[in-house]
This record gives C-alpha cells, structure tokens and sequence, in this order.
C-alpha cells in the first residue's frame, strides 16, 4: 500500500513529467503522462491541469497525433461547466479536440427547433443534448406514484414523440452527428425497491421504458446515437451517481467523483458515429484462449470447459464467439506446433466453445508475433489498424506494441482468468450503434475470399480467374444500401478512397436528393458469396459537369476491376442526365496510395480548376462526349 | 499579506483550476480579483476542494466563499487537514 505522502509525491512528479513535455510540445509525452495521471489520480485538480496542459497543445496533438478537432455544441438544462475539463481530457485521451460551446439552462427546446438559435450559428459537427429528466418527463414521478396508472403508457410515447419532433427539426437543417442522452432511474422512489420491481408502472418500469422509446427514435434519425447514462449510473451505483445535495443546490446531475467515468461514457458513445469499429481479433493460445501451456501439460492437461479454472476460458471463448457473430473476425497468433494445436481442438472439442473453423486465420508457428499479425493482415487486406491483440505474455505484448503501433494490444491477465471477459469488455475498439447485414456476413465472405486465393493461383492468367469468378455487380441508391452501410463504407475505407471524406448520412441523402446527383452503391456477388454493398459513389452536377466527390471501395475486393464497372456507371448515369463532362478528384492520404492512379488509368486527364478545390486535391476530367469508360468484360452488370 | 500563509495543496489545486501561477493564490485572491474565477470556476474549486480534503461544504455557505481566505477558514472550521 501506498502511503498518502508516497501518491501525493508520485502525482507531483507525473504533473512535472506533463509540464516538461508540454513546454518541448510532446503531444504523445504530454498524453501517456496524463494518462498516467489520470489512472493515478483524477481529482478534480489533476483533471484541470491535464486539460490546460492539453489546451497549450492543441496544435501539436493535431499535426503530431492526429487528433480530430470537433466543433462540439452542449444542448442542456442542467449544470455541466464544472465536468466539461473531465470532458475535453477524455476526449484527448480518445484523439479528439474538443471545441466546446455549452447553451442556456431553459432553452434548449429554442435551440433545437430555431433555425437562427444560437446552436444554428455555431454550425457544430457534434451535439451532445444532455437533458433532465424533469425537462423530458417531468410529469412520470407523480404519475407512477400509484405504480397502477396505465396511462404512463402514453405519457411516454408523448414524451418520446416531443423528443423526436426537436430532433427531427434539427436533423433537416443540420448535418451535426447528436448524441442524445438517456434518463437515469431514480435510486428513492416512494414505491421503494419493492413496489418499484412488482408494480407494473412504477417509475423504474416507466424510465425503462422511456429509455428504449428514446434509443429507438435515435435509431430512426440519421447520425444520432443514444448514450445509456442509466447503465453507467447502475456500474457506479445510482444511489451514490448523484449527489442530491450539488444536484438540489447547484443543478449538477452528476456526482464529482464520477466526471471521469461520465466523460469517458460520452467520449465512447459519440466515436461510434466517427470512427469506425476494429475487424479482427487475434488471441494467443496458452493462458489466454485455454489455461496451461499445450507444450507442456498436452491436450488433456489444457484447462477449459465447466469446471473452474477452465470455466474462465471457456467465458473468454463464448465471447469471442459472440464477437464472430456480430462480424468481428477472429485469428490465432501462437507460438505452438500446429499439429499439437490441430490434436488439442480434436481431443478437448467438447470443453471448447471454438472450433479451428471459428478462426479466418491460423498463425501457430515459432515467427515473431508481429511478423505473423501483419501477414494477417495481408491476407486479409485489411489495414493493422483494424487488429485487436490479446495475449497474457507481457513481453509479446510489449513487442507487438513496439512494432505495430496501430494494433490494440490486450494483457491477458493469465492469473486473474476469471478477468479475461471483463479486461476486454472494457474496451472501445469493438462499439459499434449499428450492426449492418454486411457485418454479419464478413465471417463468410473472408472464408470465400480464402477460397478465391486458392482458385487463382491455380489460373493462368488473371482475366481468365477473374471471368472464373462469375462476378456480379448491381447497382443501387445509397439511401436503399441501406443508409447506415453507406455511411459505414464512408467512415472506415482507406485503401481505395478518393477523396477519404467523411460523409454523414445527410450528407449522403443530399447528394441523391439534388438534381443530377448521385449517391450509389455497389453490391457484389460471386460464385463463392456474397461481399454485399463494398462500393459507393457520391457526385454533384455543377454546370455542364459532374463532378465526383467521393468514390471508394472496400479494401477486400480491390483488383476484380469492381472500381472500373462503379466508374462506368457513374458517368453514364452522368450522361444520362445531360452532363458533357467528368470531373474526377484524389486527395492523397497515409494509406489510399493503391488510388493515385485510378482517374489517369481510366482515360482522365489532369487539369488545374480556376477557383476551387483545397491545395491537396488534384483533379481529373474526361469529356463524355467523346469517350466512354468501359466496365471490364468479366462483370456481369445487373438492374440497369 | 504573503502566499506562504496559504498551505501549498490548496495553493497548488486553486492554482489548476483557476489557471493561475501558484504564486498569485494569495489569502486576498477573490472572485472579485480575478477574472477567471467566475461563478462556475467557483463551484469547480468547490468540487476540488472537496474531492482533496475529504469535505462537504455546507450548499448554503458555497456563494459566500468567495476569496482564498474565506475558503481557507471554512476549510479549518471544517477540521480538514490542509
């Protein structure tokens, strides 16, 4: 145990360490030191210092870090100034930069629905509306004081319905992503626990209820999320998430000692709506996917299945499971010898809730970890920064992160194994609000791609394996892909990416609403499966031309000539609506190199527009009246 | 009167929330003498104070507190150890 002496001198030094980074404008010193801080010590003083720390450095964590500067609007009626230094610090620790602009207490409802509110002005990119439960349902308490009045039913559906109409109003003239923020049930009811869980319209059964009113409305509204505060009150425990005296007195609805985990609850909400989740989990094998070592104790003596300790591995295995399911691929990466890993999936089949044909990819061998994460992700054609690394081996880890600074690395905590689940529910890196049907068929689809791999290198050449492949392509609008792929494609492509903007939902159904615009996405299939929607376009009629602003392909079935058959039908929907030329941009990234020629390729030439355009992008133009682009003959092209 | 009469942990802390140089929190420093210290800058201080020394400030008497000195002496009124 520490003494207080001992951690007051500790905080002393970590703050000198941020302090000294800061005046050298280390961004990522300045960060691991704060997130030292912060797992020490995250008082409310610590917390302040991280966030002027912070604040001196925005522009280094931009330029050295990356970090994503976001215009952020609070819509409020209660007290959040004094929990906005625990936001902007969570927010650095996540790659954001916050630039805050909290509104009035009772004018929220103005500020939603008014097209010259001072919300509208601000034209924020991001909008946190963190309301009360007075303000919302001011009316359940007294209702549900009999826990019988059937009525709560419809006072809900009001509450949520007035909801809606302020968020809908603000959707149709705003692009901002919003995160509306749920209701918290009240600790002391006059029921009390009792009546509370027996009667069926107590207020704990209404705030329920109102809770799943409101995540549906959020699902119904382009870029809007629902962050469940009242799962975060229950971790904590509700009775002490508020402190009634600085809630009664000051209109704080959360309790100091909780900034922390409040601000990271948001920080981790609002990301799923920028960020896009990580793909592939590898885990090792010995202490982290069974305990014991195979080498050693042999496939019988491996723990898993229903007596403890096995039981802890096996809650690992059945949520790695899950994960599979929802579309999150998993990977072996062990230093074994495969054939005793084969024996040892053989012999224990029945205590383990994986089988090898769970995984996408196997790596038993005796390579250094990170050579065998990045041949993974070759295979895969996937980026490493879509790679989660689980291992219980403190060194492997270390040197995963060393070299592959992208993967997210997980310790196994091998002697805790009951901790194994919880270490990585804790994480961030698999949220998602949405789950598309092309998650839940990326398992299979990275099977049949294994397949396809097979199948070519045993073809000659490449146009007779690709007509092999029976490719079809059909086109749709975006808004039918459905509107929440579409958006995905656009937040998490890379690789094959044009222009890597980063279109909201509006965004998108604004290009399919404007006269010779178009949103279009591309879905493929071949005689191996189905990739569903892997492709968009977005472009805008201006003049006589249409001009493409976004054009990307998923990375997993890049080189079938599916870009050259999206190009081509967009510049005959361009011509169909009268435009006489294609204009083409690329903006060069870290990572969409595999693009730079894409225009040029397709008979496009460079050109030098008068005004417009940032200084990055290079543009390309192609007349439509005098040439065509081709699709590649081995496409076969569907719903023309 | 002198910074040294302000022990070093309150110093350090209204320093961080204030955004000030430990040298400036004097017993004289007040909302009236400092522009960052506003009404919820005040109620963050509060918060610190309270989350440092273990304390709870009685709602009533939080407006009230307002220069180094008043916070100081509530503080010892308190019995916290500063």
């Amino acid at each position: 145990m520490q003494s207080d002496a001992e951690r007051r001198e500790l905080r002393r030094e970590l703050r000198r360490e941020i302090k000294d980074a800061a005046a050298r404008q280390d961004a990522a010193g300045v960060v691991a030191g704060a997130r030292r801080l912060m797992a020490e010590s995250s008082k409310p003083a610590d917390v302040a210092f991280c966030a002027t720390a912070f604040a001196g450095i925005a522009d280094a964590l931009r330029e050295q870090l990356g970090a994503r500067r976001l215009k952020t609007y609070v819509v409020r009626s209660v007290t959040v100034e004094p929990m906005l230094a625990s936001l902007a610090v969570e927010a650095v620790l996540a790659n954001y930069l916050l630039d805050i602009e909290v509104g009035g207490y009772g004018s929220y409802a103005d500020e939603l629905l008014n097209a010259d509110s001072s919300l509208a002005k601000f034209k924020p990119e991001l909008v946190l509306i963190l309301l009360d439960m007075e303000e919302i349902a001011g009316r359940l308490p007294e209702m549900c004081g009999d826990g019988a009045a059937a009525e709560v039913e419809r006072e809900i559906e009001e509450c949520v319905g007035r909801m809606a109409q302020l968020l809908r109003s603000y959707r149709a003239g705003s692009t901002a992503r919003i995160l509306l923020q749920g209701l918290v049930v009240p600790d002391c009811t006059s029921l009390g626990d009792v009546g509370e869980a027996n009667l069926p319209h107590s207020l704990t059964n209404a705030m329920q209820g109102l809770n799943r009113g409101l995540a549906a409305l959020c699902g119904s509204i382009a870029d809007c999320v629902f962050f469940d505060v009242d799962r975060l009150a229950a971790r904590a425990g509700r009775a002490r998430w508020r402190d009634a005296r600085m809630f009664l007195a000051s209109r704080l609805a959360v309790a100091a000692e909780w900034f922390g985990t409040y601000a990271r609850g948001l920080v981790r909400t609002f990301s799923t709506m920028f960020r896009a989740p990580r793909k592939v989990l590898c885990t090792d094998l010995d202490e982290t996917l069974w305990g014991g070592v195979l080498g050693e104790d042999g496939p019988e003596g491996i723990a898993t299945g229903s007596a403890f300790p096995g039981n802890c591995y096996l809650e690992y295995q059945k949520y790695l499971k899950q994960l599979s399911s929802r579309g999150i691929l998993l990977a072996i990466v062990s230093k074994n010898n495969e054939a005793d890993v084969r024996e040892a999936f053989n012999v224990r089949a029945a205590d383990l809730a994986l089988g090898l044909d769970s995984f996408v990819a196997l790596k038993i061998n005796w390579n250094e970890k990170a050579e065998s994460i990045r041949e993974i992700a070759r295979e895969l054609s996937l980026g490493l920064d879509s790679f989660v690394f689980v291992d219980d081996n403190a060194v492997e880890c270390e040197a995963v992160r060393r070299q592959l600074p992208e993967v997210a690395v997980v310790e196994a905590p091998a002697r805790e194994p009951w901790r194994l689940v919880e270490v990585l529910s804790e994480q961030a890196f698999f949220d998602a609000a949405v789950v598309t049907g092309d998650d839940l068929r990326r398992v299979d689809e990275y099977r049949a791609q294994a397949k396809r791999a097979e199948l070519a290198s045993s073809m000659g050449s490449r146009d007779e394996f690709l007509s092999s492949l029976g490719i079809v392509c059909a086109f749709q609008s975006a808004l039918d892909a459905p509107l929440a792929r579409a958006v995905q494609l656009l937040a998490k492509t890379n690789q094959f990416n044009l222009t890597t903007r980063r279109r909201s939902a509006t965004e998108v159904a604004e290009f399919a609403a404007a006269a010779g615009g178009q949103a279009v996405v591309v879905r493929v299939r071949d005689r191996f499966g189905d990739a569903g929607a892997v492709g968009l376009a977005l472009a805008r009629r201006q003049g006589d031309s249409c001009v493409i602003d976004s054009l990307l392909l998923s990375c997993r079935v890049i080189g079938r000539g599916i870009e050259s058959a999206l190009l081509a039908y967009v510049g005959q929907q361009a011509l169909r609506s009268g435009a006489k030329r294609l204009v083409g941009e690329y903006i060069a990234t870290k990572k969409n190199a595999p693009c730079a020629e894409f225009y040029f390729v397709h008979g496009f030439t460079r050109f030098v527009p008068p005004e417009e355009g940032s200084s990055e992008s290079v543009f390309y133009e192609l007349d439509l009246t005098s040439s065509a682009i081709t699709s590649p003959k081995w496409i076969c092209v569907e719903g023309k | 009167m002198s910074v040294e009469q302000v022990p070093t942990s309150l110093r350090e802390l209204l320093a961080d929330i204030f955004e000030i140089s430990a040298e400036r929190v004097t017993p004289e420093l007040s909302m009236g003498t400092l522009d960052s210290w506003d009404s919820f800058r005040h109620l963050q201080a509060i918060l610190a104070i309270e989350g440092e020394y273990g304390v709870q400030f009685d709602p009533q008497r939080i407006p009230e507190l307002t220069s180094v000195a008043l916070l100081q002496a509530e503080l010892v009124k308190m019995g916290a150890v500063l």
